[in-house]
């Protein structure tokens, strides 16, 4: 795992104090909740994003511990997926996006400015909704990312060993050189979570990675978010509930406000807990009634 | 700003669930009509009285199991979480406690044809009169609590110090000093119908229990219902 990867010259990880202070007793959590602590990997305060003057999300404070999986659940709209983006950065790719408040990632603000958001993104991978690999060959798919960071180690090694903790390499270790387009809907998800992992992040961020997938590809991929999680934190966006509380150790509920003047919406986190007690009894009668499907 | 104003879901499971709620709450006024013919034949000994409750006792064991099915098939089709899930689940227990209950008053009317040994020692008799109304209170504590969905009435029936008790207690004594020709079957008589009654109220309070659970979602209010 790249712990001791720098973000920048500037903002060396293994220097900060954050890292050694970050552990269960000091660990400042707004969750409370009865689950082992877990380290803290990020801390969300006060996070608001806008896209030009619309608000896309209020006041999210959350924080995501290592080696579990945090799932964010609500309704269309609340700012699951603007939240989980702001992780690694990739609303920077939006100019309109603007981000108020703090992530910090081992207690570095990942929004400073002498932050490298290219080595954020090596360090917190993402998987998309919907399977995108490249046009090219599954070795090559894997390849890709290591490449251009100038790994230097026996780059066969690197897709084999990416390649077996997605749980594909038996499947496709005799047509490595075959198009990554030809395989499943299911495979092709796994590749990209291959050519998320071949990359060595800490993180993995998964945008409704089973949304396209039917259930058997579905289950596969819920399998392995289970083996993978000893090596990475992962946060999921999943409008599936069944699938939060079968993966997730942690769920996070979003909801959305509409503004009584400009009838704009705008998401909020309501509550984050164990998924145990936000699926058995949650504080917060928005996310019991979400939860039982009673009002949505 | 203000909350988005949601819109009701899910309007065939609610309703599902509502129907279960008064179909329990059907089955346990089915439960109470036999305690009160338990109580009658406590008193008289009428034997088609308790012909009468034998057969109702069928049409509660049905009941149960019917209802215990239907949980099972919403468990399986609507994968209940939170609250939904705690009400199916407190439903699977509490039909089964009813079940039970029917079962124990059943027992104390299949002695109707002891009834004149009962009747004959006057003090036994009053505590085992005396007890069988408390139980039988105890139980319609339990049924209103559901009925209601009352959190006090549950509270007030998973804590209470119950009279019942003492007069259980002075039930023992007075079978202690029997004596005579029937004095063997007399206390085997009286025990099982002291022990039945004494057991319908344990049974009600664990309904009371399990819906206090129910409406809290407690941990600590699942551990109590296990005494």
């Amino acid at each position: 795992m790249g712990q001791n990867i720098d973000l920048t010259p500037a903002v060396n990880l293994t220097e900060s104090p954050h890292v050694e202070e970050l552990t269960p007793d000091t660990d400042p959590a707004v969750v409370t909740s009865a689950a082992p602590a877990h380290q803290v990997v990020f801390e969300v305060e006060d996070l608001d994003v806008y896209y030009g003057t619309f608000q896309a999300v209020r006041d999210v404070n959350i924080n995501v511990h290592r080696n579990e999986i945090t799932a964010f659940i609500g309704p269309s709209g609340c700012g699951k997926t603007t939240v989980l983006r702001c992780f690694n950065r990739m609303n920077d790719l939006i100019e309109t996006a603007r981000v108020d408040g703090s992530i910090r990632y081992h207690g570095v603000d990942l929004y400073d400015r002498a932050v490298n958001a290219v080595e954020v993104r090596r360090r917190i991978g993402m998987v998309f909704q919907k399977p995108n690999p490249f046009p090219k060959s599954i070795y090559d798919n894997v390849a890709y990312g290591p490449k251009v960071a100038g790994r230097t180690e026996n780059m066969d090694d690197i897709v084999e060993k990416a390649l077996r903790g997605a749980a594909l390499w038996d499947e496709v270790k005799d047509r490595l050189k075959a198009s990554g387009l030809g395989l499943s809907g299911g495979q092709q998800q796994r590749l990209c979570i291959a050519r998320a992992i071949a990359n060595d992040p800490e993180v993995l961020l998964m945008d409704e990675p089973c949304s396209a997938l039917d259930p058997i590809a579905t289950a596969r991929i819920e399998d392995l978010m289970q083996e993978i999680k000893d090596e990475y934190t992962i946060i999921i966006v999943t409008h599936n509930m069944q699938q939060a509380a079968r993966v997730s150790d942690r769920t996070a509920f979003f909801t959305t406000e509409v503004s009584s003047e400009s009838d704009t919406r705008t998401g909020l986190l309501v509550e984050c807990d164990t998924t145990d007690k936000m699926f058995s009894n949650p504080s917060d009668e928005r996310t019991e009634n979400y939860v039982t499907g009673r009002f949505g | 700003m203000s909350s988005r104003p949601l819109e009701p879901m899910r309007h065939g499971f609610r309703e599902e669930l509502d129907q279960l709620r008064l179909q329990v709450e059907l089955m346990g006024v089915r439960v109470d009509e036999n305690l009160e013919r338990m109580r009658d034949v406590l008193r008289t000994g009428d034997l088609d009285l308790a012909a009468l409750a034998t057969e109702a006792d069928n049409e509660i064991d049905a009941m149960n199991v019917s209802l215990t099915e239907r949980c099972y098939l919403l468990l399986s089709r609507e994968s209940p979480v939170a609250s939904d899930l705690r009400f199916i689940v407190s439903v699977l227990r509490i039909v089964s406690e009813f079940e039970r209950i029917g079962d124990l008053a059943l027992r104390v009317v299949k002695l109707a044809p002891h009834h004149h040994l009962l009747a004959r020692h006057e003090v036994l008799f009053d505590i085992l009169v005396t007890i069988s109304e408390e139980a039988v209170e105890i139980y319609r504590v339990a049924l209103r609590a559901w009925s209601a969905q009352d959190l006090h009435l549950a509270t007030e029936l998973a804590t209470q110090n119950r009279n019942l008790d003492l007069y259980y207690e002075r039930l023992v004594s007075e079978l202690q000093r029997l004596d005579g020709l029937d004095a063997v079957r007399i206390a085997m008589a009286a025990f099982a119908a002291g022990r039945s009654l004494e057991r319908i109220a344990d049974h009600s309070a664990i309904v009371g229990a399990r819906l206090r659970y129910l409406i809290t979602g407690e941990p600590a209010h699942l551990a109590a219902e296990v005494r």
